[in-house]
């Protein structure tokens, strides 16, 4: 798309465009002339015009009512005009459609310079609008290979994962009396790395999910929402007494299920960092702050090095390690791309081995 | 070859993932005729009685079909497609496998009248789990009552 930008001159006098066209010589553009509106409305199907210069007074179509019908045709609906009128007339308003594109209106005899510079305006905007074209659609390309990659990566890696479990498996069940004792730890480590393995596309196809997923917006009750899910993993681990204190929280607008990912990730780790403390105490509540309400989640387990505080939203970044907690490292990720989806911010801190605390912010509903 | 006796056709192009399956189907008692295919292709030909299936009686329907979704040649959604779009046919329950319950090709199966879908690897659990839901109970003569 390096072509020159074309401009379209309009004018029923010949002298008038020989003019126009001395005046514009040294701007790199390509400048097409038309002696009519009938002539302009035919260059304008063959060529894509980045401006057109208009004369107002021109026998049988005047240069609004020709602006006017470039208004009602989808190609030129958006191409800005620059009227050239030889008496300032104040009746502008007889063009209709302005609100649709630039326009701009001198009088002769002009100013070069002006005229000029309102030619460059023009171009330049049109050479923005076109790079913004062009990187739309490029966006958009990439868009669409991303999403076939995560098809790929779920379908396809997954298909070479499967054959290596099942045939572990059959290994286990059918052959286990062949395997001495090292044998059958090589063998279970094979089949708890496959279907490590495949928790960890699960996980990054979830993530990369997340950025195309469409949101709904809707008001949540938070209160209600964090009781739930507190409830449901309570009731999930039966044998563990842990403390649950929940103040009553603020309601937010946002998407209903990605704002309950967001609490379900970051009570089921508080939760998992407070598993060898004796008495795990979690504590939930809200404060405002200018104009958002800031959620914040507080517990008193194994907690993090605040050395490590930027890895620690980081995909597949973790902490820990997998014997001592398990996980695949993207759940805060997770957390902080819905919460920055929404146009808030996520933070925490922490003391190694005294809990963590984090926190997320959303605006207020009515600010 | 006798075709006629066929309760299910699996097709399925993975020769791993086809042997896991029927490992884990017959492991668990499933003593039903089953005939497996490679692709979409050979499938409609199963069906449709062409091709290596050119002397199979048309009228002698599979009971089921289970149908992976990627394939080469003809896919599992295009074999979909054309049986429950066939008067004659659209009557015999698919079942389709799917690498991920994630997968959006799941919603479109649904819409082109697929029955159910299992998430594969296809252990024997889910297999009669599709087929309890299906209703299919009397398809399985070695199977104890699912309860």
């Amino acid at each position: 798309m390096n072509r020159k930008p074309k401009i379209l001159i309009v004018d029923d006098k010949p002298e008038n465009l020989f003019a126009l066209r001395k005046v514009l010589k040294d701007l790199d553009i390509e400048l097409i002339e038309a002696t009519s509106g009938n002539d302009a409305l035919k260059a304008t199907l063959v060529h894509d015009f980045a401006l057109a210069l208009l004369d107002i007074q021109m026998p049988e179509m005047d240069g609004y009512e020709l602006a006017g019908i470039l208004r009602e045709e989808e190609k030129t609906a958006h191409l800005p005009f620059i009227f050239i009128s030889a008496v300032y007339t104040d009746n502008l308003n007889v063009f209709k459609g302005y609100e649709k594109g630039a326009f701009s209106f001198i009088t002769k005899p002009f100013q070069p310079e002006i005229l000029i510079n309102k030619v460059k305006f023009f171009i330049d905007k049109h050479q923005q609008e076109i790079a913004l074209f062009e990187l739309n659609k490029e966006l958009k390309n990439t868009n669409k290979e991303l999403e076939s990659f995560s098809y790929s990566v779920s379908h396809d890696l997954r298909a070479p994962l499967r054959a290596i479990g099942g045939y572990a498996k059959i290994l286990e069940e059918d052959y286990t009396e062949k395997f001495d004792s090292n044998g059958t730890k090589a063998l279970h480590s094979i089949m708890y790395n496959s279907k490590r393995m495949g928790e960890l596309i699960d996980d990054l196809l979830a993530f990369s999910r997340l950025g195309r997923k469409q949101v709904t917006v809707s008001e949540i009750n938070i209160t209600t929402l964090v009781r739930s899910i507190s409830e449901e993993i309570v009731a999930e681990d039966v044998e563990r007494t842990i403390e649950f204190d929940i103040n009553i929280l603020p309601p937010a607008k946002g998407d209903h299920s990605l704002i309950k990912q967001v609490w379900v990730n970051l009570i089921s780790n508080a939760i998992k960092y407070s598993k060898y403390k004796p008495k795990p105490k979690i504590e939930i509540g809200a404060y405002h702050k200018d104009n958002f309400v800031v959620y914040y989640i507080k517990d008193n387990g194994v907690g993090f090095d605040m050395q490590y505080y930027n890895k620690l939203f980081g995909v597949f970044q973790r902490l820990h390690s997998q014997e001592e907690f398990e996980g695949t490292g993207v759940g805060l990720a997770i957390v902080q791309k819905i919460i920055y989806r929404h146009n808030g911010t996520v933070w925490a801190e922490s003391k190694l081995n005294e809990g963590a605390c984090f926190y997320f912010s959303l605006p207020k509903i009515n600010p | 070859m006798n075709y006629n006796d066929i309760e299910i056709l699996f097709a399925e192009d993975s020769m791993d993932d086809a042997m896991l399956t029927i490992r884990a189907l017959t492991k668990s008692g499933l003593t039903n005729k089953l005939h497996h295919v490679k692709d979409g292709a050979e499938a409609l030909d199963f069906i449709y009685c062409k091709g290596a299936y050119a002397s199979r009686d048309i009228q002698q329907h599979p009971k089921l079909i289970l149908l992976d979704l990627k394939m080469p040649k003809v896919s599992g959604m295009e074999v979909l497609e054309k049986i429950k779009s066939d008067p004659d046919f659209k009557s015999i329950p698919i079942v389709i496998l799917t690498s991920s319950k994630e997968d959006p090709d799941i919603k479109k199966c649904y819409a082109l009248g697929a029955n159910s879908y299992i998430v594969k690897p296809v252990e024997s659990d889910n297999f009669f789990q599709a087929i309890k839901e299906l209703g299919l109970y009397w398809m399985i003569l070695n199977q104890p009552p699912i309860k």
